[in-house]
């Protein structure tokens, strides 16, 4: 089975299941030795300060501490960052949130290490704080950052189509709101982690990374060395969803190293650290104001959106800059005036998660266009088809759609659906204190960085002197499986089963860089690049067979598992032969792809573009939520999910199913129970019981089917998926349970408690039908 | 380093208890070792009573069932004796933590925790639970109510340790119920729940009613005044609501992360009403989407 | 102390503190990483392991607990000849995504499957209700128990 050639289309096995399934695989945090240092940091504590002094001299006293360093041991510029550098290694003049780092802790043990921690005390000067987003940016405000020429304001984007807010003259009907949503952790299940050495003249790190190629110049700048002997591996990400797209243990780990020569340095946060220290979906806060004509089409949105970032920028500009070029959903909308604001507190930080901005700007857009259905008295599906976008559209960021738009195609799968005909039978027999109701939404995810940044993967295959072929994957495989993808591409190419071929896992002293895992873009964009290297590969080895074999040409020549035949003769030549004949430099090729941008200019604003907008490729989906709302608890359970998928050609059906239910599953915890809470910058959910992530039996079984369009641009038609399953299930509860009981949650998630106050408000639900 | 012994009898057990006067006692972990992780307590050695099988089991003397305190929730809810006799027991502990959880925990565990939050103390407070507690020289018993004093605390003496629970075998009920809100369904910690006895005549009359709530006060919450309304009526919405509101006012909760007292106090009377349905013979407990076998 | 226990079959002696985590001894001082460690208080599952077949969780017990026990890890499951039936069907029905929940969820599985050969799907869920996974939604979790359960004799050689 292993040596069936891998086809596109076709659902194979991952590569990565065996090793982890029998707890084989290695994770960053996987790595032991005899000889190996721990090293871990202390933190603030509290959230906005003034460090007077750190007093370590208790701590390098205990037998077993190797070094305690604060920011006067950091050599380099102390900052890291993706797009603004202002997240120190170690906190210098100030505390931002409670999880900044003041000192870093080597020791022989972990009870050392422990003990060494304890011992070091601060002294620190309370700061006032701020915590509101805007609050932040009234005048007068405490600032995060003094030196910001705009006071606690890291971006404001605006776009502005047609008459913008003129629009809503000509509008014969305007709904709007103020939808609040929570902040939400990642919870990967493996906490940061990683391993560094330094050993001749060379710093290794090994972490739980998503980004390691950027890792490698952002630590080595930040902590003082030379990037070209910075050499980053990553292996799997024991999940990972955004929060590992930068840096969380490289610089310390680095630092550590550097300073502890020889010696394997060990840093692995426990689930306490990781919430408090980690970056989290951004808490939001969004007002939409939707107006249309009496027969339901769309003719203006105005949006203001309010992302609360936290102390540092942390991809932060970016995702509020997604979240805004998403904001009007996928609608024409002729008229559009939209607004955001990324803003600094002392809050938690904000950062990259599945989505990236858009399941907030998702949730708030999909209600309001649910509210626009009831107040005029047209079906949520029946407003959702008459404005979806089709090809050839503008969407509302006023982007041209010159590539595959299905958006039409999967509300008419839901809409044709057996769960969506059967509904209102299903409703009708809810049981006695249980509401039954139905919700929709539709959302979109468009790919890659934009136009700016270089959205470039290369892609590096070779033929092994044994005859397999290895793929040097230079893009994380954080558990999505796009590792295993990549073998199928090259092998449905090179026509080999798994049997025939090797991965090499990102390694920036093996693998060529190809950007971070995240965007929906790891198989669009290095999926491209490993194309072109694979076909180049095949038409080398094709025809240098061809010639060893005294045909008439490559056309006569064919790959098969392991071997090349000659068609007309029949006889075959194994890969490895081939490969001993072959040179170094003929056994691998290599290929770069760039992901291409949109050639709109919604914005002049350049700062905007660098933060990614606009983007060209976008997918899309429709989601149907089918909940039973418990009157007595408020109690909210999701009973089906239906989800229609256009992310272009499938190409493993299995991991595509993966990532829709994965996603689907993050969105419920999203919508219903997950919230970070915290008071005054100290977070009150600490860890694991009680920031609440959904079990098995909170979620139910869920259906997912695809629209297959082919998109051009996509490696074999495909568009990414693995974001957008995340931003349609918020707004598909919310509008089943105000389909159910006649009430809208403004605040999310939808906990029982805050369903049950709705209810209250509204006595009359016990009532209505 | 921590010394940990294993006990195997109550001759070591009381060995242990001289030798090691400050060592902390507990049997699955599942709280002392959490509750060490976090801080909180930093005990100097540990004994462990998983081992204590004369603690273990559940056993019928005369009207009386007695179940040892080192009975893991696991082997409670696969007791024949407990399924039959304490269905509202048994559907408690099936709401517990988890599957694991329950594997490692035990009922006496449980119960010298004295959380307010207590998955089996409602259930144990209605079915009039009485606790067994033994000493080196001595065995005492005394009722459930009087033994839990407050959020984790109970009346258990230095060198005492508990060594099971006395259920009167019969219980005058034929109707239960229990209820149990969380943040989620598995691996939660109640919010409020109500666990119910009934004896419903042939007529549809309630007899006798026996109300516990749990996480709405520093202990169990129970109301007289809502059961001696209840009997002689019928668990018709009416009834019911009034009930609701004496559970209401009879409850004390407090705001924590996890939920609002004006939520928690609310709760605690919606979850009455639903008693008609369990009367009816619809589960009280919220089902999730049928299994597609 | 010393400390005797059976481990994947085979019996061991082994000198370690009494207070030390199972989840720590197994990992850091036995070199069985498969155990992974995620929350560290008995709230995910990912530390599972089965003592004397029944799962528990290495992260709230400690060393002194093994004496005498039978422990299985994950690593104990595949034998020299492959793959347990049951992490074939995880396989074929693509119940791994980023893996860190897949060695507890496997032996919780097992141990549900030990004492319910044929379990329902609302029971398979209850039986993992404990193992948090933050990747597949369970679903596909749930697939692979049940096609192994009902279809057992394919799987079996």
């Amino acid at each position: 089975m292993k040596d069936t050639p891998l086809e596109i289309g076709r659902a194979a096995p991952r590569f990565d299941a065996y090793a982890k399934l029998t707890g084989k695989e290695k994770y960053a945090s996987d790595f032991y030795a005899p000889d190996m240092l721990w090293a871990g940091v202390k933190r603030a504590g509290v959230p906005h300060a003034r460090i007077r002094w750190i007093k370590t001299d208790d701590a390098i006293r205990i037998p077993g501490v190797l070094s305690v360093l604060t920011s006067k041991d950091v050599r380099g510029t102390n900052r890291q960052g993706v797009v603004r550098k202002d997240q120190p290694v170690l906190a210098d003049d100030k505390v931002r949130h409670c999880g900044d780092p003041l000192a870093l802790v080597v020791a022989e043990d972990r009870e050392t290490l422990a003990k060494a921690l304890a011992s070091i005390s601060l002294d620190i000067e309370p700061l006032p704080g701020v915590f509101d987003p805007e609050n932040a940016m009234a005048q007068g405000a405490p600032l995060v950052h003094e030196e910001n020429p705009e006071g606690n304001l890291l971006l404001k984007g605006s776009l502005e189509a047609g008459m913008g807010e003129k629009g809503f003259e000509e509008c014969d009907e305007t709904v709007e709101a103020l939808f609040r949503l929570p902040s939400q952790e990642h919870a990967y299940l493996e906490t940061e982690a990683g391993w560094a050495i330094f050993k001749d003249d060379i710093l290794e790190i090994t972490a739980s990374t998503q980004s390691p190629f950027r890792d490698r110049y952002e630590a080595a700048e930040a902590i003082g060395f030379d990037m070209h002997k910075v050499r980053i591996i990553a292996p799997y990400c024991g999940g990972a969803f955004g929060g590992k797209d930068g840096i969380t243990v490289q610089s310390l780990l680095g630092l550590a190293a550097l300073n502890n020569p020889g010696r394997p340095v060990k840093m692995w946060w426990a689930r306490e650290e990781s919430i408090l220290a980690s970056a989290k979906r951004h808490p939001a806060r969004l007002y939409y104001k939707l107006g249309a004509k009496k027969d339901g089409i769309f003719h203006a949105l105005s949006v203001r959106i309010y992302f609360d970032t936290g102390p540092y920028d942390n991809l932060g500009g970016a995702v509020t800059a997604l979240g805004l070029e998403h904001s009007g959903g996928p609608y024409r909308i002729p008229n559009t005036s939209l607004k955001a604001w990324a803003v600094f507190t002392n809050n938690p930080i904000g950062g990259p998660f599945r989505g990236f901005g858009v399941p907030q700007v998702t949730a708030a857009m999909e209600q309001t266009v649910d509210m626009m259905a009831k107040s005029l008295g047209i079906s949520p599906l029946d407003i959702r088809v008459k404005n979806a976008l089709r090809r050839g559209d503008r969407n509302p960021a006023g982007t041209t759609l010159t590539g595959s738009t299905g958006i039409g195609e999967c509300l008419r799968k839901i809409s044709a659906s057996r769960l969506w005909q059967e509904s209102e039978t299903w409703k009708k027999a809810s049981p006695p204190f249980k509401k039954r109701g139905a919700g929709l939404a539709s959302a979109m995810q468009g790919m890659g960085y934009g136009p700016l940044i270089p959205d470039t993967a290369n892609a590096k295959i070779e033929l092994t002197q044994e005859g397999l072929f290895r793929v040097f994957c230079g893009v994380v495989d954080m558990g999505q499986g796009n590792a295993s993808t990549y073998l199928q591409i090259a092998g449905e190419i090179l026509n080999q089963g798994l049997s025939g071929m090797e991965l090499v896992l990102p390694d920036t002293a093996r693998t060529l860089p190809s950007g971070s895992s995240s965007a929906s873009r790891t198989t669009f964009t290095y999926g491209n690049a490993l194309i072109t290297a694979s076909k180049t590969m095949k038409k080398r080895l094709l025809e240098r067979a061809s010639d060893l074999l005294m045909a008439k040409g490559p056309e006569e020549m064919t790959l098969v598992p392991g071997r090349v035949r000659h068609i007309p003769s029949g006889k075959e030549m194994p890969l490895s032969a081939l490969a001993g004949i072959l040179s170094d430099a003929e056994r691998t090729s290599v290929a770069r792809y760039r992901t291409p941008s949109a050639k709109d200019s919604p914005t002049r604003d350049p700062n905007l573009s660098l933060h990614g907008i606009p983007h060209i490729v976008f997918s899309y989906a429709a989601h149907a939520a089918f909940v039973e709302v418990d009157t007595l608890t408020g109690l909210t359970e999701v009973k089906g999910f239906l989800a229609v998928t256009d992310c272009g050609r499938v190409l493993n059906p299995q991991i595509f199913e993966q990532q829709i239910q994965g996603g689907i599953a993050q969105g419920l915890g999203y919508a219903l129970c997950e919230e970070l809470k915290t008071d005054r910058g100290v977070i009150r959910t600490p860890d694991l019981g009680t920031y609440i992530i959904p079990t098995s039996i909170d979620l139910p079984d869920m259906e997912s089917a695809a629209v297959e369009l082919h998109e051009e641009m996509g490696p074999f038609g495909l568009k990414g998926a693995g974001e957008i399953a995340m931003n349609g299930p918020f707004a598909a509860v919310a509008n089943a349970i105000a389909d159910a009981c006649g009430i809208r949650i403004f605040e999310g998630p939808m906990t029982p408690e805050r369903v049950l106050g709705a209810l209250e408000k509204k006595p009359s639900c016990q009532e209505e039908g | 380093m921590r010394r940990v012994f294993l006990a195997n009898n109550t001759n070591e057990l009381w060995d242990m208890l001289r030798q090691y006067p400050e060592a902390a006692i507990y049997a699955g972990g599942t709280d002392l070792l959490v509750r060490m992780r976090k801080g909180i307590c930093d005990p100097s050695a540990l004994i462990c009573l998983e081992r204590m099988d004369c603690l273990k089991g559940v056993r019928e003397e005369g009207d009386q069932i007695f179940i040892g305190a080192c009975t893991s929730h696991t082997a409670l809810l696969a007791d024949p004796i407990v399924q039959r006799s304490f269905p509202v027991l048994a559907a408690a502990i099936s709401r517990l933590g988890s599957p694991h959880i329950r594997n490692m925990g035990t009922i006496g565990g449980n119960i010298v925790t004295a959380s307010p939050a207590g998955d089996t103390l409602p259930p144990l407070y209605i079915l009039g639970a009485a606790v067994e507690i033994m000493s080196m020289d001595k065995t005492r018993r005394l009722s459930l109510a009087d033994f839990i004093r407050g959020p984790g605390h109970t009346d258990l003496k230095p060198g005492e340790i508990l060594a099971g629970v006395w259920i009167k075998k019969d219980q005058p009920y034929n109707i239960f119920s229990l209820e149990k809100v969380g943040q989620r369904k598995a691996l939660a910690i109640s919010i409020a729940s109500l666990a119910a006895l009934l004896r419903v005549s042939g007529e549809g009359i309630i007899e006798e009613a026996r109300l516990a709530w749990g996480s709405v006060g520093p202990t169990v919450t129970v109301s007289k005044e809502a059961e001696s309304f209840l009997a002689g009526k019928r668990p018709e919405p009416g009834a019911l609501g009034e009930a609701a509101r004496i559970a209401m006012d009879a409850v004390s909760p407090i705001d924590d992360v996890r939920a609002s007292k004006s939520y928690r106090r609310l709760v605690s009377g919606n979850l009455v009403l639903r008693l008609g349905a369990s009367v009816d013979g619809n589960s009280p407990q919220p089902a999730w989407l049928p299994p597609a076998d | 102390m010393k400390i005797r226990f059976c481990l994947n079959g085979k019996n061991l002696e082994i000198e370690t503190r009494p207070d030390r985590r199972v989840v720590d001894l197994m990992r850091e001082d036995l070199g069985l990483t498969g155990t992974k460690e995620s929350c560290g208080s008995g709230e995910c599952g990912s530390c599972t392991i089965l003592v004397d077949g029944q799962a528990r969780l290495s992260c709230i017990m400690l060393a002194a607990q093994l004496e005498g026990r039978s422990v299985t890890t994950i690593e104990g499951i595949s034998g020299e000849e492959g793959l347990h039936p049951l992490q074939e069907a995880f396989i074929a029905h693509g119940a791994v995504q980023c893996g860190y929940c897949t060695p507890g969820m496997v032996l919780t599985s097992l141990a549900l499957l030990g004492r319910k050969p044929c379990p329902t799907r609302k029971e398979i869920r209850e039986a993992i209700s404990g193992n948090l996974c933050r990747c597949t939604g369970y679903q596909k979790i749930v697939d692979a128990v049940k096609t192994f359960a009902s279809e057992r004799k394919v799987y079996q050689r």
